[in-house]
């Protein structure tokens, strides 16, 4: 018991926390170039601080030690204990790609971290307090205060605040000294230089409510100032820093139950505005299921229609006509109907690249840091929308292209600098739309590709013959690193020198249905282009084996599939026919249609009760069968147009590579059955 | 002079400054019933606020001060 809702906030907890900790490490990152910006040491903080307190409801003892530590640094920056240090800001980001690790383990065991995960967390761990160091008793700092925060929670709640609205503030009590007046003193004047006020009340202390009697005195000051404001403790402070002991500051967040209680309706009406639906990717697997069988279904419809209206029938029923009509009309409804949910089905497959995009930048760091580079990593083109199944696969090939250039492209900086480049070197990772394509491009300012050390390394691998080598014009001669074995890595690095290369690469992009381009000058820099369809041209298609070969259908064609018991197959002159619900169809071999040594030519009349398996498409206006060995289940594919001299192959429609890297020909039957030769044709009329 | 007395009613003028708390103490224990109007307002010194708070008048009218209409002067009007 009780498994299920905890179940149910693991998988809560795996859908935000990468989003929390994807603006953390925006946050870090962007505090490399704006060290001075509180806002962003803020956005860190709180993002850690919250997942911190979701990790909290989980048996992860590892992760909560670092994400505590995480927090006490952030926080001693934001509350200007600490200076903010560079190394401290890389301690952090190693800290958040650790947690990023450690949930996608989470995601992928649900719910256990590695083994190592201990080690790890203790290696993160000290690193950090390091940072922290003569703060030591840094957590005490944060709970001296805490028996006081009292006054904190009321305000917030008698203002009617909206915690939604204000996750963190910053929380200062002024209670000046009775004589402050006479030093000159005004509170009011410094409350009034507090930014980003958000709840004031002026108070006297004491709660003083008895009148005040004839001799009272105006210069005894008794006030008591409370402040909430949204801006940093830092600047709240900044007014009144000549009077530190008369102030209390504390950096609060509204606890749980306050955001609970008023918390939930505020997203919904508050994001109207470019609202945005998270949709289980399942759904939309199953409707884009249901879409197909509707596909399916509505051929069957269409093949009603043209039996209704054969002369048989329109013979036999008299009134039939009118039928057949509506029946027509039906269809068409159907098929505008089928037309619209399949554009729509594609239209929520496009999602923004911005997710993927965005967790380039730290693993550039990363990558970066490794190699004692400094890089910059540009992203553009975030809101270009791409069908989600691209952008599920551009991960590894961008990885892989990003740590091309940080290993090979980009220089070492004693190298850049006696080329008189700067040292920070600029890695622009930017997409766009032409058409309905998408174009990827990484452009790096590195030392370019040579192609003479490109032709040098190809003619040491053997990978073409000197010769054809030196007669390859330069810009052919880049498109070799797509040879599978080739890398022209001097040394072998951590990062990229594990041997799987560009050919791997070029892969993963032909699998999505796009293409790799390169363009180079050798000492300013390397663009590796991709260009992918916008919607991956999905096929679903039957898989079929016909002599121990697999072959596609595609399912749009397909009016259904079916047994026919050997015996129930008629020799009708050169072919054979069978009947299915009174209509006799045209039996075909897909190994006669594709002129294969096939094995039904021989035994075309099999002992009785051996059923074969066939299946019916539509050609022209008639239905045939076509029979296979099996049926082996459907598959969505990403189709690839024939090229070159097979394009003008008949019968073909394209390939696709299947799970096991195999490649798959999807067939076009009616163009198969069309380019029969006379004889075999008779068998339809 | 930012402390105006008629009668009952008193009008707070420009920005108020700690000499003019003295000046408001005694005109509000001489009143009856006291008005205080700070529509012409610019700044309430600390301890004029005090004074609000401690006598607890009726204060009247919207200061030209943004910070003194927005965050004080409702303390001094509500609760």
């Amino acid at each position: 018991m009780g498994a299920a809702p905890m179940d149910e906030l693991l998988e809560q907890f795996l859908v935000e926390g990468p989003e929390q900790v994807q603006q953390a490490s925006d946050a870090l990152l962007a505090l490399e170039d704006t060290p001075d910006d509180a806002g962003l040491i803020d956005q860190a903080f709180r993002a850690i601080h919250t997942l911190k307190g979701s990790v909290g409801l989980f048996d992860l003892p590892a992760m909560g030690q670092v994400l505590h530590v995480a927090e006490d640094l952030l926080g001693a920056w934001r509350d200007g204990r600490l200076p903010l240090s560079r190394p401290g800001v890389d301690a952090l980001i190693s800290a958040t790609a650790q947690t990023e690790r450690w949930l996608g383990a989470l995601a992928a065991t649900s719910g256990a971290l590695p083994a190592d995960a201990g080690e790890a967390a203790a290696h993160l761990v000290g690193r950090l307090r390091r940072f922290l160091g003569d703060d030591g008793p840094a957590a005490s700092v944060g709970t001296t205060l805490p028996a006081d925060t009292a006054w904190i929670e009321d305000l917030f709640r008698t203002r009617g605040l909206d915690p939604a609205r204000h996750p963190t503030l910053t929380a200062l009590r002024y209670a000046p000294d009775p004589g402050c007046y006479f030093r000159g003193e005004d509170p009011i004047a410094l409350v009034r230089r507090v930014p980003g006020l958000v709840a004031l009340r002026i108070g006297r202390a004491g709660d003083a409510v008895a009148p005040p009697d004839d001799v009272y005195d105006p210069y005894a000051c008794d006030l008591v100032v409370e402040i909430l404001s949204n801006a940093a403790p830092d600047a709240v402070r900044a007014p009144f820093r000549f009077m530190p002991d008369q102030i209390q500051v504390v950096a609060w967040s509204p606890p749980p139950a306050v955001l609970a209680a008023v918390a939930p309706p505020a997203p919904m009406i508050a994001d109207t505005v470019g609202r945005t639906l998270r949709v289980d990717s399942g759904r939309i697997d199953a409707l884009a299921e249901l879409v197909d069988e509707l596909v399916v279904t509505k051929n069957a419809l269409s093949d009603l229609v043209a039996q209704m209206t054969g002369p048989a029938v329109g013979a036999a029923t008299g009134g039939g006509e009118a039928a057949v009509r509506s029946l027509g009309d039906r269809q068409a409804a159907l098929d505008r109907l089928v037309g619209r949910l399949h554009r729509t089905v594609m239209g929520i497959r496009l999602v923004p690249l911005l997710p993927l995009l965005r967790r380039f930048p730290r693993m550039v760091r990363e990558m970066a840091t490794a190699l004692g580079k400094e890089v910059d990593l540009a992203v553009e083109g975030q809101d270009v929308q791409v069908d989600k199944g691209v952008v599920e696969g551009l991960f590894e090939p961008l990885t892989h292209l990003l740590r091309n250039a940080v290993d090979h492209g980009i220089e070492l900086a004693t190298e850049r600098t006696a080329q008189g480049k700067p040292v920070r070197s600029r890695i622009v990772l930017r997409a766009r739309r032409e058409d309905d394509q998408v174009v990827i491009e990484v452009t790096d300012d590195g030392r370019g590709m040579d192609p003479a050390r490109i032709r040098r390394a190809a003619a040491e691998r053997g990978l073409m013959p000197a010769r054809a080598l030196d007669a390859l014009p330069d810009d052919q001669v880049l498109d070799l690193v797509f040879r599978p074995g080739f890398s022209t890595a001097a040394a072998v690095t951590d990062l990229s020198g594990r041997g799987v290369g560009m050919d791997a690469m070029r892969a993963a992009v032909g699998r999505l249905g796009g293409s790799v381009g390169i363009d180079s000058t050798p000492g300013q820099g390397t663009t590796v282009r991709l260009v992918l369809p916008l919607n991956l041209v999905l096929a679903r298609v039957m898989v079929v084996s016909v002599n121990g070969e697999r072959y596609g259908i595609p399912m749009d064609g397909i009016v259904e599939t079916t047994r026919v018991a050997g015996d129930h197959i008629r020799p009708i002159r050169a072919g054979r026919a069978f009947v299915l619900r009174d209509a006799v169809l045209p039996l075909l071999a897909l190994a006669d249609l594709l002129g294969l040594q096939s094995g039904t030519a021989a035994p075309s009349m099999p002992e009785g009760g051996d059923a074969r398996r066939a299946v019916v498409v539509r050609v022209g206006g008639e239905r045939v069968a076509v029979e296979v060995d099996a049926f082996i289940g459907r598959r969505d594919v990403v189709l690839r147009p024939m090229t070159g001299l097979l394009r003008a192959m008949p019968g073909l429609l394209g390939t696709t590579l299947l799970g096991d890297g195999q490649v798959l020909m999807v067939l076009d039957v009616p163009g198969l059955i069309d380019a029969i030769p006379g004889p075999s044709r008779e068998a339809e009329s | 002079m930012t402390v105006v007395v008629e009668n009952d009613f008193i009008r707070l003028e420009g920005a108020c400054a700690a000499e003019d708390a003295e000046t408001l103490v005694s005109a509000l224990q001489g009143a009856a019933d006291p008005i205080v109007d700070v529509s012409r307002c610019l700044h309430l010194h600390g301890a004029v606020v005090q004074v609000l708070l401690a006598f607890r008048p009726s204060v009247r009218g919207m200061a030209e001060d943004i910070f003194l209409r927005d965050w004080v002067i409702p303390h001094l009007v509500a609760d």
